[in-house]
């Protein structure tokens, strides 16, 4: 049983890093109707421009604040520069331009830091919290805690702040919210820069766990879609709810099922896409959209 | 609170021009109703107003153009749209719809929140509410307070009748001649029902594929059997 509720304690913690990703993913989901396919990537970009700040000397805590404020402005021009002119154009052609992002920023990574892969300072102690039987890793209470202060801050953004409800006027009725004077071009280049800073977050976290290069997030992306799907792609809630659950699950039918094993446990977040689209298309949190005939 | 002057308006969709050379002005505070049958452009006059479709020719508001100009930034020049279909932020609280509509403004909101529940007190005790959940006259109600929370120079209604109960129409015709009196803001108002609109409007316009083809009075519109039966479809 202690085994057992000590995988379970491992998965959140990876699934809080997939929570972060998708919270991301949601966030620009919401504002735009985009599924930006190089979240990830972005979320990697950051992550190094983390690392660089560290390699000249940069204290770390200090090194993520200026890497979240690139990412920031970062997201803002992406999206005012490269979304802005395939606004309204078919959803197709929105996907291949994310794609074609995500080749670019990968590539971009390479050239300027090599594939070489590189050593991330890890922020946390090492050493963990005993209890009961169970071991909880530093590591593994501080991305609690840094996921949890990122969902804390964007709930004080959108449930009491005047930009944060014209951000949810914008993605509920944009036609509306213009009409009502708020600058709808502005308010998306705001989404963007917001996912990609919370997506930042998950490249910080993610890179001292495996190695910083540039491939790194695309497994993350792949648990990260699971979670958006699985908590509804609407819900910022959702996103969190399925991170974590996709985190477990992943976990568990790795120590659990021989058959899985840890090599092949990359295929339960691609189980647990087609699940939901079967069964439950809308997401545990999501709006199911009905229309009258 | 302010004079509205279209000269030559020309405006539409892409290639289909659905406005060809509108001239209207409407004096402060005055309440103007644009009648007319289905497709005759009168919509797209309001859309024009207010920067949500292109426009050639001039609309000026105490002199100043405002075609040409967004949407946003007409907002932030006192000019207050309630579109067809009413534009309401469905899954946001009643309260926060309210919010919205100041979204422009500084000062004054808690006491102008206080003003559309004097107006409304049906919206009062529904603030916490999604503002999707209310019913069709409550829903119509808040677009107007929301419209109203910008403090409008011009105020422009479109269909505020469509769906809605009889009863339910006049009440909120009334109400919006009570405020058109309080405070003095000038009122564009595009109406299927005539004889509402008639009812609280100074001055009328019947435009007719894209035309104004009748100007008058209310209440010398009121008065033309002819008039009535072509443009009105009813009878005095």
């Amino acid at each position: 049983m202690a085994g057992f509720l000590q995988q379970v304690i491992v998965g959140l913690g990876t699934g809080a890093i997939y929570a972060s990703l998708a919270l991301a993913l949601v966030l620009i989901y919401r504002f735009t109707g985009i599924v930006n396919f190089a979240q990830g990537e972005l979320a990697m970009f950051s992550a190094y421009v983390a690392w660089q700040f560290t390699a000249v000397g940069v204290p770390f805590w200090l090194a993520l604040v200026l890497a979240l404020v690139v990412s920031f402005a970062g997201g803002m021009l992406i999206e005012r520069v490269i979304i802005r002119p395939v606004e309204g154009a078919p959803e197709l052609t929105v996907v291949i331009v994310t794609v074609g992002l995500f080749i670019f920023v990968n590539a971009a990574a390479g050239w300027i830091w090599t594939f070489l892969i590189k050593d991330f300072p890890n922020p946390f102690p090492g050493g963990a919290l005993e209890m009961g039987g169970l071991s909880v890793g530093f590591g593994t209470l501080g991305v609690f805690a840094v996921v949890g202060i990122v969902m804390g801050l964007l709930y004080l953004l959108f449930q009491h702040t005047k930009i944060g409800l014209g951000m949810r006027a914008v993605s509920t009725n944009p036609e509306s919210a213009r009409l009502v004077g708020i600058r709808v071009g502005w308010t998306l280049a705001l989404g963007w820069g917001l996912a990609a800073t919370v997506g930042a977050v998950s490249g910080v976290l993610v890179a001292p766990l495996l190695f910083l290069e540039p491939n790194m997030m695309g497994g993350v992306l792949i648990y990260a879609f699971a979670a958006a799907t699985l908590g509804g792609f609407d819900s910022p809630v959702g996103a969190v709810v399925g991170g974590l659950v996709v985190g477990v699950a992943e976990t568990l039918a790795g120590a659990y099922v021989t058959a899985i094993g840890p090599d092949l446990k990359v295929g339960v977040p691609l189980a647990i896409i087609l699940g939901v689209l079967l069964l439950r298309p809308q997401g545990l949190f999501g709006r199911a959209v009905v229309e009258r005939a | 609170m302010s004079e509205l002057a279209v000269h030559d308006l020309h405006a539409g969709y892409g290639g289909a021009q659905v406005l060809h050379g509108v001239s209207l002005t409407v004096a402060e505070g005055e309440i103007c109703a644009i009648l007319g049958p289905n497709g005759a452009g009168k919509t797209t006059l309001l859309r024009a107003l207010s920067g949500m479709v292109k426009g050639r020719g001039s609309v000026k508001l105490d002199g100043a153009e405002l075609l040409g100009r967004p949407p946003d930034a007409l907002a932030r020049l006192g000019v207050a749209h309630v579109p067809e279909g009413r534009g309401t932020f469905m899954p946001l609280t009643v309260e926060e719809n309210l919010r919205l509509g100041a979204y422009v403004r500084r000062s004054g909101v808690e006491d102008d929140l206080e003003r559309i529940y004097t107006y409304f007190p049906a919206l009062k005790p529904r603030l916490k509410q999604a503002a999707g959940s209310l019913s069709g006259g409550e829903q119509q109600m808040l677009a107007l307070g929301r419209a109203l929370m910008l403090r409008p120079r011009l105020l422009l209604l479109d269909e505020p009748s469509l769906g809605l109960a009889p009863l339910i129409t006049r009440e909120l015709f009334h109400i919006v001649r009570t405020i058109n009196e309080q405070e003095r803001t000038t009122v564009v108002v595009v109406e299927q029902n005539a004889h509402l609109a008639l009812g609280v409007a100074q001055q009328a316009h019947v435009l007719e594929t894209g035309r104004i083809v009748l100007s008058g009075t209310a209440a010398d519109i009121r008065a033309d059997e002819q008039v009535a039966q072509s443009y009105l479809g009813y009878r005095v």
